[in-house]
């Protein structure tokens, strides 16, 4: 589904990841960890277009229409209602207004914002905010879903909630996903893989660390799961190895 | 929340009405001359005499051709430079600094070029309101377009949008926030610069009769056009108010019922 060979990501002078290679395949959930300013939302950016590379290549296997993209804001647009918002996507795809905005109540029935969609985001609570962000992005049907910490700025119950809702849902529509996130137990309970990403300058990836959990998957069940602990500890003590090892830069 | 706004309006009222009572009192007693602060029965009784006698409806008429058209040509050219000053850095590059400079300066100072290049008659009234008003709009619908959210540009990217629909979802409601923000000061400066060029020369209009007022040491007819004008001011500031809250009724509806719940999640 993609495939990110020997990439070099920077802003001006500055290197920020260099020689970064990692795959996604169709139906896959992959997360990206690593330390603070290590480059994940700089990789998911330039998958998104939204950066360039400075060498390497991004291999998608379809056009850019097939990605969809949940920030770590919900970032929708405040003049426009939920429903318009959800439309919105899908209104750029050439689907008439009418048609756009039926779909867009739909999508938002699925996921449980039903008389929710005259709204405007302001007059919506963070949860239903990020709700609305992803029925705007899954309306437009993607094979795979880049997210950035979609879910950081909810609290506990709610990104519980909606993790587990999105899990299934990419489950049962057998989407791929690449998922950047801080949160190493979140990354072990929905993955496939997860790659830690060195600490940056220059950051590369360290290790792969395939989760045999068996699927469908529950968050609470997958961390009862034997292999669970094992990988969370490798994983963490692989992450505090990073965090206390010299940058790239300076070790150099 | 209802009670504290009509209490407030109430308090606004009830000071303004002592205050005039008070001066109307103090005048009457010969405490405070006449001649230089006629009491304020005295100034409304010229105002109704200017009407009763029809002669201000003339000076209204020009006073308000002129604003208004400032107001709206203003609007139309400043909205119109900022989007190209936006677009087009080589342009910005040009108009930037001398907009900054038309800022920095009084620009009523330009009355008397106007009168000059233009005449006594309206156009040289309505060049000025329109400087005074395109300066301030520029600024807004440039750094309106400058300080865009990026993260509604990059939003609306990743769904697939281009420039077209990136100028129609999220510039064009983004600049209209702060243009309509900035509307209320337009209608005073429209206004300032109407009466401002009326008082420098003209043959009629509200800043015309100021003028002839002030020559006449006539105080009840400077107090009387001083608060018609901000009558007018005000009632337009209403209008301008509406259409601001009819416009960005995103943002506003629900605020009330948000603070108002916000408050209460407080125990204020």
């Amino acid at each position: 589904m993609l495939r990110v060979s020997d990439l070099a990501l920077g802003y001006d002078a500055e290197p920020v990841v260099e020689g970064v290679s990692l795959e996604v395949s169709a139906g896959q959930f992959v997360s990206l960890v690593g330390p603070s300013g290590s480059g994940k939302t700089s990789i998911l950016r330039a998958i998104n277009g939204l950066l360039t590379p400075r060498s390497g290549q991004i291999e998608l296997n379809g056009t850019r229409q097939s990605l969809g993209f949940l920030f770590q804001d919900d970032a929708l647009l405040p003049w426009r209602t939920a429903r318009e918002n959800v439309a919105l996507g899908l209104r750029i795809r050439r689907v008439s207004k009418n048609a756009a905005l039926v779909e867009a109540d739909d999508w938002l029935a699925r996921l449980g914002l039903e008389g929710f969609g005259a709204r405007y985001p302001h007059e919506l609570s963070g949860g239903q905010r990020k709700r609305v962000a992803i029925a705007q992005v899954l309306a437009l049907k993607p094979k795979l879903l880049l997210m950035d910490e979609p879910f950081a700025s909810l609290d506990a119950i709610v990104r519980t909630r909606i993790t587990q809702e999105l899990l299934t849902w990419v489950e049962r529509e057998h989407l791929s996903v690449l998922l950047v996130t801080h949160d190493l137990e979140e990354a072990l309970t929905v993955s496939d893989i997860v790659y830690l990403l060195s600490q940056g300058p220059r950051a590369r990836i360290r290790t792969s660390y395939p989760v045999p959990i068996p699927r469908p998957r529950d968050i609470f069940a997958s961390r009862k799961d034997p292999a669970f602990t094992p990988l969370l500890e490798r994983l963490w003590q692989d992450m505090f190895e990073e965090v206390s090892a010299p940058p790239a830069e300076i070790a150099r | 929340m209802k009670l504290h706004v009509e209490n407030l309006w109430l308090r606004r009222s009830l000071s303004l009405l002592v205050l005039a009572l008070l001066w109307e009192i103090l005048s009457r007693a010969g405490i405070i001359d006449p001649f230089y602060a006629p009491a304020p029965s005295e100034i409304l009784r010229v105002v109704f005499s200017l009407f009763a006698e029809g002669t201000i409806l003339n000076h209204l008429e020009a006073t308000f051709t002129a604003a208004l058209s400032g107001l709206v040509i203003g609007l139309a050219i400043g909205i119109l430079l900022g989007f190209a000053a936006a677009l087009m850095p080589l342009l910005a590059d040009v108009l930037e600094p001398v907009m900054m400079l038309l800022n920095a300066i009084p620009r009523v100072i330009l009355a008397p070029l106007f009168v000059i290049w233009l005449g006594i008659e309206l156009s040289s009234k309505i060049a000025l309101a329109v400087v005074l008003v395109a300066v301030l709009i520029f600024f807004a619908v440039y750094s309106g377009i400058k300080d865009v959210n990026q993260l509604f540009v990059e939003r609306v990217w990743t769904l697939g949008g281009g420039r077209m629909t990136l100028l129609r979802e999220v510039y064009i409601p983004s600049v209209t926030a702060w243009v309509l923000s900035s509307l209320k000061v337009a209608v005073g400066f429209a206004f300032t610069g109407a009466v401002v060029g009326e008082f420098v020369a003209a043959t009629r209009g509200l800043g015309y009769l100021l003028q002839f007022a002030q020559s006449t040491y006539n105080a009840a007819l400077t107090l009387g056009l001083i608060f018609l004008i901000m009558s007018f001011v005000l009632l337009l500031f209403v209008c301008a108010e509406l259409i601001e809250h009819r416009l960005l009724r995103w943002r506003y509806r629900g605020a009330k019922e948000k603070a108002a719940w916000q408050s209460a999640e407080k125990g204020v």
